[in-house]
């Protein structure tokens, strides 16, 4: 097997825990920065999951609700 | 006292592993990277079949 000479000369007991920190150091900064970067890992992870959100969004645009009445007047205003 | 296996010509300094016993290490290193690899793509099978992720 290659590479495996290099245990002759890399103790296991500083290597081994070194290769496995690293592993679970990178995986965890991956799945940080997959929370914290995108809406939909969130979002889902609190119950919510593609169709759902869909559907609402769809009931919002269906609804058709007026705009705020701070916006209405300040947009009568402007006339 | 000394130790016994100091003075063992077919092991290597630092460590004091021979070859073959390096090389079994080596061996079992990979053997759990690769179980390591098999769990974790099942693991992103899943998510990727039951979450928004790349939808």
């Amino acid at each position: 097997m290659i590479y495996g000479k290099v245990w002759l000369h890399v103790k296991p007991s500083v290597g081994i825990p070194l290769f496995l920190g690293a592993v679970a150091v990178t995986s965890f900064a991956v799945h940080v920065a997959l929370v914290t970067q995108t809406t939909w890992l969130k979002r889902y992870l609190n119950g919510w999951n593609a169709s759902k959100t869909a559907q609402i969004e769809q009931d919002v645009a269906q609804a058709n609700v007026p705009p705020p009445v701070a916006l209405a007047s300040t947009t009568r205003n402007s006339q | 006292m000394s130790d016994p296996t100091a003075s063992d010509p077919s092991r290597v300094w630092p460590t004091g592993l021979t070859e073959p016993e390096a090389q079994e290490l080596h061996r079992h290193l990979i053997q759990g990277t690769q179980i390591f690899g098999i769990i974790s793509a099942f693991a992103h099978l899943l998510a990727y079949i039951y979450s928004p992720w790349l939808k």
